[in-house]
């Protein structure tokens, strides 16, 4: 009671002295701030599409603006290195280990939360540790197997490691235990297989866990660098992310380049923000990521 | 007896086994896979990579060249990663902090026991014998210097007559460069010096110059215990300490340095003369840039070290071995260097190509910057790598032991060094 006080007192001295503002102001001022704060946000992608377009004696010019922009950098990125090849490539691997690490974590979440039987939470707990396993750790494992089994510098090894994850099984199984079992019962009641079950009663209901997870399932797949950056051996069968890393040397970052394929790069997870805005800012507040 | 005997015959065929010599040609289409750094760039080192394979490829018809882009600091995981997987590389091109610990460890070939000695002799001929040096772990040639440079003073002539110095005289000592960067530091605005020694990712081969050149060492000679906080290595510190606590010389990233130096606003900046194409680009309408040898420590004659990295073979199959000695040698060829240098910034292992018509002579006219780097070739100390596998981690932590001399609070630089070098020798083999 006391904290509840403690808390409440800076509110109502706040709403006090927004009651003097005259009538709209305290709205106002919310919309300068927020306004400011996306400012703030935004400049960094503004800062980067202009040194994209900017000639390489003035990469390091503090001008908001060139006076001698060009697209000089992407006709370069896209002459060194097979970019497009690279975004396609990217965008295959993330399209394909999405819907399959959903189908994994769906059957395994249901699995762990809907059957009882023998060592399942030991196996959870297994899961669940793989998860705070970094993966540099396993990689070189997983490259042996990849190896042997004649997949180096495949799109096929680049998918093969994230067809599961702990997360997604974490996850989904957490969600599928909050599932009503009333709900459940009634449908087994009324004969209903588990598959029925799964796919026509609880995953419909899912939606609001299954896309926040398929967003940041593609977005990590997208950004995902060691893994590609040990098994690719030709850009052509590489990733973007790998792309952005060959234009920073030890003998010097090519600045306007690297902005230009950074750019190229991010244009499909910016129009993912575009269209899915409220879905990824649901995604990073359920995984409790930024 | 009859144990030693049996003992002398395992002793005879083990180096008979060791000195087998490889095919003489390669007969059969062969494919062999090279590791490369500059592949991993985007741009002119990458081109260049690829035009000396395809010249290769064109006069060796029978072998193909697999060229796999892999970024300096990941080719020594990625070897490793295929030994294991039983699937070697068959050549690398590896940084020398690397090459100790491939040598030693990976069952890396040494020339010698591949190649006949009246063929090996006959392509090191007209190579700087320091280059040559640079490969070599106890007493034999398991790489072969290939791309490798040495530390020059890059300096900004517009910030020195700025601040009154003559841009025909540079520093040629520490004390000299002291001077200068006071000047610049009383009548600019712009950072007297920054040094590639330090920074997350230098690494030990400009400091193990600056130690060399004052007369100092990382360790002794049979590569047993670590020298570097003996008086001469204190010195250097020292040296480098008061340039830091006068706020003469910036504490910051390479990227950092590099950055400042190509945007002009540094005055002078140590550092491989590898980065001499990016520096300058940015000079380009901006800024003159010009280099010098690297400075002395006063009464001691410069030794200047290199960074860069050299070719190395894994290869167990002959025919493949031969393939790769044979790429090997088109690499460190007088036309392969003129590549190299001309198109990738490196220093040519073979100096007769730099007044030759035929490589790098109008190429050199062309390119003054080049010139205090070709004259300190012959005073160049070569790098010799820590041994033991404990070897980055020592690299590493020297070098944190040593910033901290330099940058930090503590005066007393001879009891910081003492204190890591104590504690680090334990980590040696």
């Amino acid at each position: 009671m006391t904290t509840d006080a403690a808390l409440r007192a800076p509110l109502h001295r706040w709403r006090r002295r927004a009651r003097l503002l005259p009538k709209g102001w305290d709205n106002a001022v919310g919309q300068v701030l927020m306004m400011i704060v996306s400012l703030i946000c935004v400049f960094p992608v503004y800062w980067m599409i202009v040194t994209s377009l900017r000639p390489e004696n003035e990469i390091f010019s503090s001008a908001l603006w060139s006076d001698a922009v060009s697209l000089d950098n992407y006709a370069y990125a896209l002459g060194t290195m097979p970019m497009v090849r690279m975004l396609v490539n990217t965008f295959t691997v993330s399209l394909v280990v999405t819907p399959v690490q959903l189908l994994t974590g769906i059957l395994a979440g249901y699995a762990f939360a809907r059957w009882r039987f023998r060592g399942a939470g030991f196996l959870f707990g297994a899961i669940a540790l793989t998860w705070l396993v970094p993966l540099q750790v396993v990689m070189i494992p997983n490259y042996l197997l990849v190896a042997r089994m004649g997949m180096i510098d495949s799109l096929g090894a680049l998918i093969l490691p994230h067809v599961a994850s702990a997360f997604a099984i974490m996850l989904l199984a957490q969600a599928m235990r909050s599932f009503p079992s009333e709900v459940i019962e009634a449908a087994r009641m009324d004969g209903a297989t588990h598959a029925h079950i799964l796919w026509q009663l609880i995953v419909p209901n899912l939606r609001g866990t299954l896309a926040p997870l398929a967003i940041l399932i593609f977005i990590t797949t997208w950004n995902e660098y060691f893994w590609p950056l040990l098994l690719t051996r030709s850009p052509e069968n590489s990733v973007v992310q790998i792309g952005l890393q060959m234009f920073i040397t030890a003998e010097g970052t090519q600045w306007g380049p690297l902005m230009a394929a950074s750019t190229m790069a991010s244009l499909p997870i910016l129009l993912i923000y575009l269209v899915l805005q409220r879905q990824v800012i649901a995604s990073f507040m359920k995984s409790g990521l930024r | 007896m009859k144990t030693i005997l049996i003992a002398s015959t395992i002793a005879l065929s083990a180096t008979m086994a060791g000195a087998q010599t490889i095919p003489q040609e390669v007969t059969e289409p062969v494919t062999i896979t090279f590791y490369n750094y500059n592949l991993s760039s985007a741009g002119g080192g990458a081109d260049a990579t690829r035009k000396m394979i395809a010249e290769f490829e064109a006069l060796n018809p029978l072998i193909k060249v697999e060229g796999v882009p892999v970024p300096a600091q990941d080719i020594t995981a990625h070897v490793q990663a295929d030994i294991v997987a039983g699937q070697p590389v068959d050549v690398a091109q590896i940084t020398f902090p690397n090459l100790g610990y491939l040598a030693e460890n990976f069952g890396a070939k040494a020339l010698e026991d591949m190649i006949a000695p009246a063929e090996l002799e006959a392509h090191f001929e007209g190579m700087v014998p320091n280059g040559l040096e640079l490969g070599r772990i106890a007493g034999k040639a398991y790489g072969l210097a290939y791309t490798f440079s040495t530390p020059v003073l890059f300096y900004n002539a517009d910030i020195f007559r700025e601040a009154g110095l003559d841009p025909e005289q540079p520093p040629r000592t520490w004390s000299e460069l002291r001077t200068a960067a006071e000047a610049v530091a009383e009548k600019t605005d712009h950072l007297p010096l920054a040094t590639g020694i330090y920074g997350p990712t230098a690494l030990d081969w400009l400091m193990l110059g600056s130690l060399n050149s004052a007369g100092g060492s990382v360790m002794n000679d049979d590569r047993t215990e670590l020298t570097f906080a003996d008086p001469q290595g204190v010195m250097a510190i020292e040296t480098m300490r008061d340039l830091a606590q006068n706020e003469l010389m910036g504490n910051m990233s390479i990227m950092a340095q590099m950055e400042g130096m190509a945007s002009g606003n540094t005055a002078m900046y140590l550092q491989s003369s590898a980065v001499q194409g990016y520096l300058v680009v940015g000079a380009k309408d901006n800024f003159e840039p010009r280099t010098a040898a690297m400075p002395a420590f006063d009464g001691y004659p410069v030794k200047p070290s290199n960074s860069g990295a050299a070719l190395m073979t894994f290869s167990t199959d002959p025919a493949k071995q031969r393939a790769s000695w044979e790429l090997m040698k088109y690499l460190t060829s007088k036309r392969g260097y003129t590549v190299i240098t001309s198109e990738i910034g490196y220093l040519p292992l073979r100096p007769e190509i730099v007044n030759d018509p035929e490589y790098l002579a109008d190429w050199a006219a062309a390119n003054p910057l080049l010139q205090p780097n070709l004259e300190q070739l012959s005073d160049m100390t070569p790098y010799r790598p820590l041994p033991g596998p404990n070897y980055l981690q020592i690299v590493i932590s020297m070098m944190d032991a040593m910033e901290m001399a330099t940058f930090g609070d503590d005066d007393d630089v001879a009891g910081q060094l003492s204190s890591a070098q104590e504690r680090l020798q334990r980590m040696m083999p």
